[in-house]
């Protein structure tokens, strides 16, 4: 009895266990998936999963929320090409339009020179202004007068963003002239005048050792020596020259990068001034 | 006997029911290889070259490793090796300035403290030194912050 019993209750495991009767593939089904996808972050099979649902139950939140995955999973050109076909009437078109601002920023920092649209609300309008702002100091003519350009930044934004503006009005570069003037004066200050202190020094040992040895072979008459020294001591006191002027260079490359990279940075940090999205509440 | 045949037909099932695949798809074994490539970096000693200066440059480098690294076994620091970095100045500018930049390396290569925040490291462990940075030409500078780390291709 007590077999027949557990035979008639497992039997219904196998049978009913996936019943090919649930319809996986129906649209609700598909989209419940992708936005579950899509609220776990995985947005590149949440996109997938959107795609499969062609135009049934395709609305503007599935729209916009490809765009966004598409940004997300860095894909920012594909992220804009959605952004082409966004109605102008839809909901989400501010967001988008703010987001596509956001991805042109990412796929190469510049200017943003795009105006404002009219169906933006005052908090979208305020993202607007401090991104495009923020994005003037990518333009190389840069030229706004600092009041101007801290104006549209919260009070806990602008110290950040006067850092930067000095930074950009007034980057602290080294004159390659300069470094190159002083190596040649005493060996490795050029090197020194750009910080790179134990270069520098090495230099200045090195090339006053040669000297060195180039002048006591010349007093002992060791005149064959004293030119190979001589030579040696003539290339390293060139090649210091030549390298300050260079050291100089990465110096200022060095300027550059630490100002794109904190900028970019600072930028991720706040999202690009885009509200947070959040559509799996 | 009946209890066997219980344990069997409850097995028998629960692995039926835990392993029933509905989908049309079997799952199928992934086709990943996992070897690792070597890249065998053999020096080249030959002594084609564009110009003589490069020759020149490419003779002074087959010797030092014929007769010095070879033997000596490879303890430059760099990435490029200066040797190398010698080779790749010539070709990328002329002999005297390859020079020039060659003297500068090695007096860098001299600075006991080099290894202190300043390049940024090769997979390998060396620091990546490329001669492009020290051409001069400030649109060719590709800096890299120290805590970089470059794979070593």
């Amino acid at each position: 009895m007590r077999t027949i019993l557990t035979i008639i209750f497992l039997i219904p495991l196998p049978v009913f266990s996936q019943s090919l009767a649930f319809d996986f593939h129906s649209p609700e089904n598909i989209k419940k998936f992708a936005d579950y996808l899509f609220c776990e972050g995985d947005y590149l099979r949440a996109i997938e999963q959107y795609d499969f649902l062609n135009q049934n139950l395709d609305n503007d939140t599935t729209e916009f929320k490809v765009m966004l995955g598409y940004s997300e999973l860095g894909l920012f050109q594909k992220s804009n090409e959605i952004f082409k076909g966004v109605n102008h009437k839809s909901i989400f078109y501010p967001d988008a339009y703010l987001l596509s601002l956001k991805n042109k920023l990412l796929i190469e920092p510049q200017m943003i020179k795009d105006t404002s649209i009219s169906s933006l609300d005052s908090f979208q309008l305020k993202s607007f202004c401090r991104l495009t702002t923020i994005s003037m100091l990518y333009d190389d003519e840069f030229n706004i007068p600092e009041e101007k350009f801290i104006s549209p930044f919260d009070e806990d934004e602008r110290n950040s963003v006067l850092a930067f503006y000095d930074y950009k009005v007034e980057p602290k570069y080294k004159s390659p002239a300069l470094a190159g003037v002083l190596s040649a004066i005493i060996p490795g200050s050029g090197k020194m005048y750009v910080s790179e202190w134990g270069d520098g020094i090495t230099a200045l040992v090195v090339t006053s050792l040669f000297a060195f040895l180039a002048y006591d072979n010349f007093n002992a008459d060791h005149n064959t020596r004293a030119w190979i020294f001589t030579g040696l001591g003539a290339f390293f006191y060139a090649g210091n020259i030549y390298g300050s002027v260079a050291s100089a260079q990465i110096f200022n490359a060095r300027i550059d990068f630490e100002f794109n990279d904190g900028l970019k940075f600072f930028l991720k940090q706040r999202n690009y001034f885009l509200p947070e999205y959040d559509f799996c509440k | 006997m009946q209890n066997k045949l219980t344990i069997f037909l409850l097995s028998a099932l629960f692995i039926s029911s835990s392993f029933c695949q509905i989908e049309k798809l079997k799952w199928q074994k992934a086709d990943v290889s996992y070897e690792k490539q070597i890249h065998d970096k053999k020096r080249n000693y030959s002594f084609e070259s564009d110009n003589a200066g490069e020759f020149l440059a490419k003779s002074l480098a087959n010797a030092y490793w014929f007769f010095i690294s070879d033997v000596d076994g490879e303890n430059c620091p760099f990435r490029p090796s200066c040797s190398s970095f010698l080779l790749q100045s010539a070709k990328e500018t002329n002999i005297f300035q390859a020079s020039l930049m060659f003297f500068d390396r090695f007096t860098r290569d001299m600075n006991l403290a080099k290894g202190h925040d300043h390049y940024p490291i090769v997979s390998s462990g060396h620091f990546y030194d490329p001669p492009h940075n020290y051409t001069l030409n400030q649109g060719r500078i590709n800096y890299l912050p120290p805590s970089f780390i470059v794979d070593d291709e």
